[in-house]
């Protein structure tokens, strides 16, 4: 564990001090894990990272340096802006798992651009029901398809999770197939969530000119 | 003469910091005081302020407050008000606006808008920071003597990027540091201690004077996050009033003319009258709703009871509730699942709002605060907080909408995406398109949809100095940091060549950095400027006097002076006509200053003379 260049107490984040509240210049450090002071690893347990966020939040808070000079206010912020960064990365399962593949050295998004035939078909379908949706009077068979397909696409969304997790648990080894796997399922979910958007907003549209 | 007053024990003045709430119809200011926030209530007012500027003259300081909306009806187009629509914004943005607007609101080639008074463009930011001005004297005032400097100061949790700037910018014109910018219905949260329950989600219902919002926030730990917001620019406290004025209108149409229905002192006199009816009835069963026009001998009075009114406004209601269904449908929620309901603006004492308000959410809203008071007293706690007063209350707002850069295709990459807690950042790698190119061209925009044409533009910047290499070599990495405030900074590095470039962002709609600073120096100018204004009338004033006087004892002087004397005295008095024709303080003053030494000898003569026992100890011209 890293110790604090001012008291020397091990560190639970390397952005800041428990033990003497210094806050700590952080050159480069990207990987979410470390500045959560967590393994590395696809498992996460969500109530310790909120628990986390909150007290580290209070070690470096800008509200809390309001009065402090300029240059402790702006650690401050950039510590806090690389906290809530890191955050926003591990808490979301999306975002997380496409953190691993990188860091593990896997493909991009760009680079894994095939798509399985059969799964494109299906993007297809997804297309013709929200365009018929659109338009469509309320109550209508067109609008009542947007339901049957809001589950067949969160539960699809649901098992890609259950594949990526199994692919992740343990972390595969850089260079090995799965990553090339991982990428092609992440990618799917990004068609997943782009007619779940759309899904939404068709719904809200509804809900307003009601 | 006034007395220095010295306080020997404390002479120090210590800075406190102040809540601000900069309202579209109205603004106030709270300050911490004894444990807990109090609104600033000068000469034992109810503190609010209008967020009116009047302008009597070219040159004339302007009126803020009270006495500016007084002469709304007399000076329309010289009365700013609702400045706050504009602040940040394009005038394609105000189109609703403009027509309700006496005064005229236009744009320069920059794309910011600009009001004309009296020949002089001014922007919206200016007229704010006079608004701010005077809520800060109010508050100075009441800290006698301690200098309040910093604030935290509310925003609609909408407000975009420039908008949150545009209010920070019109701070720095009135000369108050801005400790935090903080969203209005996390205020109202703040305000009912909210913070303190462990967890749960509230909405903010909030019906001011002329606009509605309605918040959903998730309250966990003491983290604020705004879930979602909706609500109605054009729907507020005045179209209440309006469905009773509508009533006046309609009795009357038979006894006076289109002409006189539509005259502006005739309406207003039927706003104040429909006004008071409609704070009766938030106390009273029924009210007289009255209305006399003495010119025309016609007069309106009749019994309105509680009923009838909740009739009248029953399809306004309603559109509130229309935008919290939206709301809670965006939060992915239902009525069921909120925890609680603040209620905020004057327009929400009306018993049918209220009503409604418990009706739909199935539980009492929290009306214990005054309604006007909360979203400034929310911006006082945040203020102690922020000047070291309080560690257990920690705000984490969000970022209402999505960062991103405008990619080759016209589409949106987005860096920072809508909820993101602030303070946050986000990099993104970029690379160039030619061999050899040595710069590339941003498009900074903010929203959710996925052409950046559909977005807002927040500025452009041009990234230069890249060594030339084969297309796509370089690796260029753009970064977003949004500070608490929500506002961005974006920085890029060539991590090929480790170069950084500093990045200006053009504002659109915004001021440049640059362009505050002239607004700064020209109000100290012009500070200046009134200052010499005022002395110069003083001067001449006193001038004119030593003249007069010294004409009417001339011959005297004539007769009894020494001629090195009276020579001295009758060049004084021609310098003197002359410097009645000039405007510079300095030269005016000299001017004076040798006069009095030219005339003390004809005020020695004079008290020589006969009249000496009675004149003694007065200067020339008492006598
Ligand atoms: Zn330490």
């Amino acid at each position: 564990m890293p110790e604090c260049p001012a008291c020397h107490a091990p560190l639970e984040t390397p952005l800041a001090c428990g033990a003497c509240g210094a806050l700590i210049e952080v050159e480069g450090e990207s990987d979410p894990f470390a500045l959560f002071g967590l393994a590395r690893g696809w498992e996460l347990d969500a109530g310790e990272l909120k628990k986390r966020l909150l007290r580290f939040g209070r070690m470096m808070h800008p509200d809390f340096y309001a009065a402090a000079g300029d240059a402790a206010r702006e650690l401050a912020e950039r510590n806090t802006a690389a906290l809530n960064e890191a955050h926003d990365v591990l808490a979301n399962d999306f975002r997380r798992a496409d953190w691993l593949v990188r860091a593990l050295g896997g493909p991009t998004e760009s680079d894994e651009r095939q798509m399985p035939q059969a799964f494109l078909m299906d993007v297809l379908d997804w297309n013709e029901t929200l365009d018929d949706a659109r338009g469509a009077a309320p109550g209508s068979a067109e609008i009542r398809a947007l339901d049957e397909l809001g589950e067949t696409l969160s539960s699809e969304r649901g098992e890609a999770f259950v594949r990526i997790g199994a692919l992740l648990t343990p972390l595969p080894d850089p260079g090995s197939d799965a990553l090339g796997r991982l990428r092609r399922e992440l990618n799917a979910v990004r068609y997943l969530d782009r007619a779940l958007r759309e899904l939404k907003s068709l719904r809200l549209q509804h809900a307003s000119t009601r | 003469m006034g007395y220095i007053e010295l306080n020997v024990l404390n002479n120090e003045t210590t800075t406190v910091a102040m809540g601000i709430d900069l309202g579209t119809t109205n603004s106030l200011a709270a300050l911490w005081q004894d444990g807990r926030p109090v609104v600033i209530k000068p000469d034992g007012k109810n503190g609010k302020i209008p967020s009116v500027v009047q302008f009597p003259g070219p040159n004339a300081i302007p009126l803020v407050g009270g006495k500016a909306l007084e002469q709304a009806v007399v000076d329309p187009r010289n009365t700013i008000f609702s400045i706050k629509r504009l602040m940040g914004r394009g005038l394609a943005d105000v189109q609703d606006d403009l027509a309700a607007f006496p005064f005229p609101v236009t744009e320069n080639v920059r794309g910011l808008l600009q009001i004309d008074v009296h020949g002089k463009p001014m922007t919206p930011q200016e007229i704010s920071s006079l608004i701010l001005m005077r809520v800060h004297d109010l508050a100075c005032r009441a800290m006698s003597g301690n200098e309040v400097v910093k604030a935290v100061i509310t925003v609609p949790a909408y407000f975009d990027e420039p908008q949150r700037q545009a209010t920070r910018d019109a701070a720095r014109l009135a000369g108050i540091e801005v400790l935090r910018i903080i969203n209005e219905p996390t205020a109202a949260s703040l305000a009912y201690g909210l913070d303190r329950r462990g967890e749960g989600t509230v909405v903010v219902y909030d019906l001011g004077g002329g606009t509605f919002d309605v918040s959903v926030l998730r309250i966990e730990d003491g983290v604020f996050r705004v879930l979602a917001t909706s609500g109605d620019t054009h729907l507020g406290g005045d179209d209440l009033d309006r469905a009773l004025i509508d009533m006046i209108r309609g009795e009357l149409s038979e006894q006076l003319g289109p002409d006189e229905l539509n005259d502006p002192a005739f309406l207003q006199a039927a706003k104040l009258a429909a006004e008071k009816c409609k704070v009766e009835l938030s106390a009273h069963p029924r009210a007289d709703l009255h209305l006399m026009v003495p010119d025309r001998r016609v007069s309106f009075r009749r019994t309105i009871s509680r009923e009838d009114f909740e009739a009248a406004i029953a399809p306004l209601v309603e559109r509130t509730l229309d935008a919290c269904r939206l709301a809670l449908s965006d939060a992915g929620l239902t009525n069921s699942d909120i925890d609680e309901v603040v209620m905020v603006g004057g327009s929400t004492r009306v018993p049918a709002v209220l009503k409604r308000v418990e009706e739909f959410f199935g539980r009492k809203p929290h009306t214990e605060l005054n309604p006007d008071e909360v979203v400034a007293l929310g911006a006082a706690v945040q203020a102690h907080v922020l000047t070291g007063g309080n560690r257990d209350i920690l705000l984490m707002d969000v970022i209402p909408l999505s960062l991103g850069l405008e990619t080759m295709g016209g589409a949106v990459d987005k860096l920072i995406t809508r909820n993101s807690t602030i303070p946050c950042q986000s990099t993104e790698g970029f690379t160039t398109h030619v061999d050899n190119q040595t710069g590339i061209d941003f498009n900074v925009v903010q929203g959710e949809r996925e052409l950046a044409s559909d977005c807002r533009s927040l500025g452009r910047f041009k990234l230069t100095g890249i060594p030339p290499m084969p297309a796509g070599m370089p690796k260029i990495a753009v970064r977003f940091h949004v500070d608490a405030d929500g506002l961005l900074t974006v920085s890029a590095k060539d991590e090929s060549s480790g170069a950084t470039a500093s990045i200006e962002i053009q504002p659109m709609h915004g001021l440049t950095d640059a362009e505050v600073e002239g607004m700064l120096e020209a109000s100290f100018a012009n500070a200046q400027a009134d200052f010499d204004a005022r002395r110069v009338v003083d001067l001449k004033a006193e001038l004119e006097t030593m003249l007069r006087v010294t004409e009417k004892h001339l011959t005297t002087a004539r007769e009894h002076l020494d001629p090195e004397s009276l020579t001295d005295l009758e060049d004084a008095v021609r310098s003197g006509k002359h410097a009645m024709t000039l405007n510079d303080p300095r030269e005016i003053q000299t001017v004076r200053d040798g006069f009095e030494r030219a005339t003390l000898p004809l005020a020695a003569l004079l008290m020589d003379s006969v009249a000496k026992s009675a004149l003694a100890g007065k200067k020339l011209d008492e006598v």
